[in-house]
């Protein structure tokens, strides 16, 4: 990405902030959502944070790499395990970091 | 302090996709979308086109919308540009907090007061996590793969969502979706794949609610 491009996303995403945060607080008169679009909002994060995290965690170099030899797909593994105990941001990072850095050291 | 560990690990992730410091600043200080930033990171660092970014950054963000509707009976007093403020400063868990104590009855009687504190103890938070990862970022070797932090920090949002059946069932299709369609250009296979994940959840969602009783 181009320089212009970088900070046009960036001023994009502020937008999306703004819009999405204060937006529906600005009208005045009674705001209410078909229920359709409702559960739609509802799951729209979880589907796209799925849609960005999973191919981190499952490709190497544009293939499926689903094996052993993956480090990351192991570190996904252990940071999924402990975030299901401990609901925790930092504990999962920790996990997955750990993982990761052991499953590399092995297979190297 | 978890916002404070969440802004770090935000911070190093933009420093090591490549934004110059400026940029990384920039987007700390204008941009304040933790899940939206990670999210947008790997998009501009394998060059898709703006619109897809952003596109991308507010998916990640619409449950600010369900968050900002929630909030319309407290904040949708005042002037415009009060709203406007306490709105941008929305965050997740603020807004998980007030909610918890809103309904329990336990809030002050200055209950905006109380969410403006709240908001602006969490935007410094994030601001000091940002600013201590982009600085510090440069000093970690690469070879460290701290940008799977980033990752995996997301994947702790995902995680504790996938305990309700169409949660799981859209970020299971959405998975799919996007690596089958990994191919397609201008990294397109994230946006369809967020839509086939959110018919999915919603397919499921009106299969497990009987008749009548609609949310």
């Amino acid at each position: 990405m181009s320089e212009r491009e970088i900070w046009l996303s960036i001023l994009g995403i502020t937008l999306a902030t703004v819009l999405t945060r204060a937006g529906p607080l600005l009208p005045s008169r009674d705001l209410r959502l078909a229920p359709l679009i409702q559960s739609a909002l509802r799951y729209a994060p979880a589907c796209a944070l799925a849609a960005i995290v999973l191919p981190d965690l499952l490709l190497t170099g544009g293939t499926l790499d689903v094996s052993v030899a993956n480090p990351r797909l192991l570190a996904g593994i252990a940071a999924a395990a402990t975030c299901l105990f401990t609901r925790g941001t930092l504990s999962t990072i920790a996990a997955g970091m750990v993982a990761f850095w052991a499953a590399r050291w092995f297979t190297a | 302090m978890g916002v404070f560990a969440w802004g770090l690990v935000t911070g190093l992730a933009m420093v090591k996709s490549g934004l110059t410091l400026a940029q990384a600043f920039g987007m700390a200080l204008l941009a304040y979308a933790g899940s939206a930033q990670l999210a947008a990171l790997p998009l501009i660092a394998g060059a898709a086109p703006v619109w897809v970014v952003v596109l991308t950054a507010t998916v990640v963000n619409l449950r600010f919308v369900i968050y900002s509707l929630a909030l319309r009976p407290t904040l949708g007093t005042g002037s415009r540009s009060r709203r406007l403020a306490l709105g941008y400063l929305t965050g997740d868990i603020p807004f998980v907090k007030f909610m918890t104590l809103l309904e329990r009855g336990s809030l002050p009687a200055q209950r905006i007061a109380w969410f403006a504190g709240a908001s602006a103890c969490n935007w410094l938070a994030w601001q000091a996590g940002s600013i201590l990862g982009i600085v510090a970022g440069g000093a970690i070797p690469a070879d460290w793969g701290l940008a799977l932090a980033g990752t995996l920090a997301l994947l702790s949002l995902v995680v504790p969502l996938c305990t309700r059946m169409p949660v799981l069932a859209g970020v299971l299709v959405a998975g799919i979706t996007v690596v089958v369609a990994h191919g397609l250009p201008l990294r397109l296979g994230v946006l369809l794949a967020v839509v086939c994940g959110i018919a999915a959840a919603v397919a499921v969602e009106a299969h497990l609610r009987p008749e009548g009783t609609a949310a």
